[in-house]
């Protein structure tokens, strides 16, 4: 019995934690959600979520977050290949993830030095002859950058997947005739798939809310649902609205768990 | 000889930088539809042998020949060997069926051919109607026939045994032995076993490959490696056995342990310094009187079948008896055997030479009679 009970004692930390950060604020949002401007009770903002302004928000960070996890994932696939093949293969994994201990906001201020129009990347455009152009404020620094923040992310759990693949399996599928590209198709890239999966949920979802880098990298141009968060909670002071979107993305985010599959995560 | 070969190796070398050779200028034929053993010591080099023909690694230096065709820089998948793997190497995320389907789906069988081709191994396996299981329902002893039988499926020449029976406990390892050995003569096809168990290797082959420290010591069937071991290393590794320093007075007639013994080695030097074995089960436990050779017991264990006697003789000697008949700790017993039981072994004698002086025995049996 008192073993129990120490048991439940040393639950209360994590159970406090748990239920003020996270259920907690779950069921406000969800509160939050059904009223209008006003402050009476009504479900309008649903409906005016199913409109074509906030369809097109949906879409286009869906968009968005697809294009950064794919292109994350097709440089960080080869990338932690290339690791688990090298002799120090930890320390260049740990090179990898260094960039991901610095602050969000001064890598985004960073890459706008880079980016900008005095910047290093221009001075370079112009060295090679093919002259500085608008490079901050675009899609293409937006996707560059998320890529850039989140690529640590999706090459840990694959790393480790394919870090724990024993060799013996790569030398039978050799033996019984297979190409390298057969090789990886039929063997590593199955007892992979664990690790892109997670990969793919650790980059997937917040990239679905990024805000920050909307504005500072690409200033404004791309609104996805994050941004409109932000924007109805401070600039428009809807709350509602804002909450209602925030219920659509936990929606999304458990669907997508769902889909991608919980098992063996980061394998 | 060389028609039947199907494996050849000539001066194969095989170097890490500047790391003493793992395998040192080895040369030998292995033929066609034969069990073979390559026997040694783990790091002997004996599964670099097998990595080689795989294909999984290439010789630093010499030649080897499959079916008359070099292939030293063959790739694995190219090659006509399937390898069965110590760990068995099975695929995880596939089932029984696919996992011996493997090798048929990457040659585009047809599909009706690919189910009858995998049910026909498993029932050779002894597997059939566990074509939907997973790997990881599969027993240690179970797992270790889907790796047979994938193997087995894609008809290769020659299959590769890479200690496959070491993860198994000991009664599935005994019955494991006999069914492979059945397995190589139902199929008929080249095995060669890796093993540092010499049991195993007894039990089982056709040819054993005896290697130590990158070189073959010895070559030859169960009972030439056993009865006539080249060298002390030989004699030692493969069973028990008394190893003695001697002198081989003449031909027929060698000293060791303060007598001289009639034997039926012969065609070394007069006075020649040499090395003698006998095998335990070939001592009889006598009266001190009657014995050819007198021991003071020192140790006596019993292992069921037999008494282990262990006890010195009178120049030091220690002598390692097998008998059903019991001793006394501390008692002098004498020790008998025949001329046959006693083998003689020169130092650093090549295996060419040993060969030939064992061969010129027979012939002066022949021309004696």
């Amino acid at each position: 019995m008192e073993n129990k009970g120490t048991r439940n004692l040393y639950m209360i930390p994590y159970a406090l934690w748990i239920i003020l950060f996270v259920i907690a604020p779950i069921f406000l949002v969800l509160y939050y959600s059904f009223f209008d401007i006003e402050g009476n009770f009504s479900l309008v903002n649903y409906k005016n979520f199913f409109t074509p302004v906030y369809l097109q928000m949906t879409l286009s960070s869906f968009w968005y977050a697809f294009l950064i996890t794919a292109i994350s994932l097709l440089v960080a696939y080869p990338t932690a290949y290339l690791l688990t093949r090298t002799k120090h293969k930890q320390l260049w994994l740990l090179l990898i993830i260094v960039p991901s201990w610095i602050n969000l906001l001064l890598k985004a201020y960073a890459f706008i030095g880079i980016f900008g129009a005095y910047g290093a990347a221009n001075n370079f455009l112009e060295w090679i002859g093919i002259g500085s152009r608008q490079l901050l404020f675009t899609d293409f620094s937006f996707v560059f950058v998320s890529v850039y923040i989140f690529i640590p992310f999706m090459i840990l759990p694959i790393f480790n997947a394919l870090d724990n693949l024993n060799p013996s399996l790569l030398y039978a599928a050799k033996d019984l005739g297979a190409s390298g590209w057969t090789t990886f198709r039929r063997v590593i890239f199955p007892l992979t798939i664990d690790g892109v999966k997670s990969g793919i949920q650790v980059v997937f979802i917040p990239a679905l809310s990024l805000f920050m880098l909307t504005r500072l990298i690409a200033g404004n141009r791309v609104i996805t649902l994050g941004t409109a968060i932000e924007q109805h909670f401070l600039v428009t002071q809807d709350w509602g609205m804002g909450s209602t979107i925030a219920v659509f993305l936990i929606l999304i985010m458990f669907l997508f768990m769902g889909l991608t599959g919980f098992r063996k995560r980061g394998a | 000889m060389t028609n039947s070969a199907i494996i050849q190796f000539h001066n194969v070398t095989k170097q890490y930088d500047q790391d003493p050779p793992v395998l040192d200028r080895v040369s030998f034929e292995i033929e066609r539809g034969k069990f073979y053993t390559l026997l040694g010591p783990s790091g002997c080099g004996k599964t670099t042998i097998l990595r080689l023909i795989a294909g999984f690694t290439e010789a630093t230096s010499g030649d080897i020949y499959f079916n008359g065709k070099k292939i030293n820089h063959i790739p694995a998948n190219k090659r006509q060997v399937n390898t069965v793997f110590q760990d068995y190497a099975l695929f995880p995320h596939l089932n029984v069926f696919e996992n011996v389907a493997f090798g048929l789906r990457i040659k585009k069988m047809k599909k009706s051919e690919i189910a009858a081709k995998v049910k026909e191994a498993l029932s050779f396996v002894n597997l059939s109607g566990y074509e939907d299981r997973e790997i990881k329902e599969m027993s240690g002893g179970q797992r270790q026939r889907v790796a047979i039988a994938r193997a087995i499926v894609n008809e290769p020449e020659v299959i590769l045994l890479d200690e496959p029976l070491s993860a198994l406990d000991l009664k599935l390892r005994y019955q494991m032995q006999y069914e492979l050995r059945e397995l190589q003569r139902r199929l008929g096809i080249t095995f060669i076993f890796v093993t540092h168990d010499q049991e195993e290797a007894l039990a089982m082959s056709d040819e054993i490959f005896v290697i130590n420290k990158g070189r073959i010591q010895q070559s030859g069937t169960p009972n030439d490696i056993y009865d006539e071991p080249i060298n002390r290393f030989v004699a030692d590794f493969i069973g028990e056995s008394n190893i003695v320093k001697a002198t081989m007075i003449e031909d027929f007639l060698v000293s060791f342990g303060g007598g001289n013994f009639e034997c039926v080695d012969q065609g070394m030097n007069p006075n020649e310094p040499v090395e003698v074995v006998i095998r335990p089960e070939d001592l009889q436990i006598t009266s001190f009187e009657d014995g050819m050779l007198q021991i003071e017991v020192h140790s006596q264990l019993f292992r069921g079948v037999h008494y282990e006697i262990t006890g010195l003789d009178q120049e030091g000697n220690e002598w390692l008896v097998q008998s059903t008949k019991k001793a006394t700790v501390g008692d002098k017993i004498g020790l008998q055997f025949e001329p046959e039981a006693i083998h003689v072994m020169r130092f650093n004698e090549t295996e060419e030479d040993f060969d030939r002086r064992l061969d010129s025995y027979s012939e002066g049996v022949a021309d004696g009679k």
